[in-house]
C-alpha cells in the first residue's frame, strides 16, 4: 500500500509539527505557548475540513467546526490561567511556574 | 492558479513558522493571523467556502481578538522580533528540522500536486459543506448539544480558575 503525499498535506502537516516543536521549546512567556496551540488547532482544522472533500463525503463536514468548538474551549481555560499567572506572579514568564521544583 | 494555491500553502508553514520561533507575543499572533488569512484562501481554493468563513468569523474574528487582547498582560520593555538573535536561531532550527523532515522522510521526489476539490465527482445540488455542517441540526444533534454544554462549562471553569482568595486553583492571593 503507496502513501501518497500532496503538497497540500506537507503544508499543514508541517505546519503542525513545526507548532508542535514550538509548544515545546518553549522560552519565556506562557502565551507564546498558548499561541503555539492555537496554531496547532488550525493546522488541524484545515485537515479535518480537507478529509470530506477528499473522501467526497458530505456528513465529516460536521467534525472541523465541532472541533474549532472545542478548541475555543480550550483556548478560553488556557488565557484564564494566564490571568490567574499574571495577578499572582506580575506577568506570564514561564520561570514563576515553579512549585514543583524542587 | 496551481502557483497561487501553491503558494498559500506555503505561506501556511511559514506563519506557523512565525508562530512556533516564539518571538515576543506581540509578533507571534502576526504569524497566527496570517496563517489563519492563507489557510481560508486555501480552504476557498478547495471549493470548501463555508468552513474557510467558519474559520474566518471564529478563529480569526473572536478567538484571535481575545487573543491580541490577552498579550497586553505579557508586555515585554524590549519585545524580541525575528531581527533578534534568539529567535533567528529558533527559525534557523525549525527549517533544518523540517528540511530533515523533507529530505529523511523520503519525499523530495515523491510529492504530488494534485488536488480533489469539491465538484471532482460531478457538480450537485447538495453542496459539501454547506450540507454537512448543515446536519449539525439533523443527525448530529447530540453532539451538538454536547458543544453546546462544553462551551457553558468553559464560562464557570474561567470563572474558578480566576477567582482568587482560597476559593481559586491556581492563584496565591
Amino acid at each position: 500500500m503507496t502513501f501518497f503525499m500532496t503538497l497540500l498535506h506537507l503544508s499543514f502537516y508541517s505546519a503542525f509539527s513545526l507548532s508542535c516543536l514550538g509548544l515545546a521549546f518553549h522560552r519565556n512567556h506562557l502565551v507564546s505557548a498558548l499561541l503555539c496551540l492555537e496554531s496547532m488547532m488550525l493546522s488541524l482544522y484545515m485537515a479535518l475540513s480537507i478529509w470530506p472533500v477528499e473522501n467526497q463525503m458530505t456528513s465529516f463536514s460536521i467534525a472541523p467546526v465541532l472541533m474549532l468548538a472545542f478548541s475555543a474551549c480550550e483556548a478560553g481555560t488556557g488565557l484564564a490561567m494566564l490571568v490567574a499567572s499574571t495577578r499572582t506572579h506580575g506577568s506570564d514568564h514561564m520561570h514563576n511556574l515553579n512549585l514543583l521544583q524542587c | 492558479m496551481a502557483y497561487l494555491v501553491f503558494f498559500l500553502g506555503v505561506c501556511f508553514v511559514l506563519g506557523g513558522l512565525a508562530v512556533a520561533s516564539n518571538p515576543s507575543p506581540y509578533y507571534g499572533v502576526v504569524g497566527l493571523v496570517l496563517a489563519s488569512v492563507v489557510g481560508c484562501g486555501w480552504l476557498v481554493s478547495v471549493g470548501v467556502s463555508f468552513v474557510a468563513l467558519v474559520l474566518f468569523m471564529v478563529y480569526l474574528g473572536g478567538m484571535l481578538v481575545v487573543f491580541v487582547y490577552s498579550v497586553s498582560l505579557a508586555a515585554d520593555p524590549f519585545p524580541e522580533s525575528w531581527s533578534d538573535w534568539r529567535v533567528m536561531g529558533y527559525v534557523v532550527g525549525l527549517v533544518l528540522a523540517f528540511g530533515v523532515g523533507v529530505v529523511g522522510g523520503g519525499f523530495v521526489g515523491e510529492l504530488e500536486a494534485g488536488v480533489v476539490t469539491v465538484d471532482s465527482c460531478g457538480a450537485g445540488f447538495e453542496r459539501l459543506d454547506f450540507n454537512g455542517v448543515a446536519m449539525f441540526y439533523s443527525l448530529g444533534g447530540g453532539m451538538f448539544l454536547v458543544a453546546g454544554w462544553g462551551l457553558l462549562l468553559t464560562l464557570f471553569v474561567v470563572l474558578e480558575l480566576v477567582r482568587g482568595l482560597a476559593r481559586g486553583a491556581i492563584r496565591a492571593v
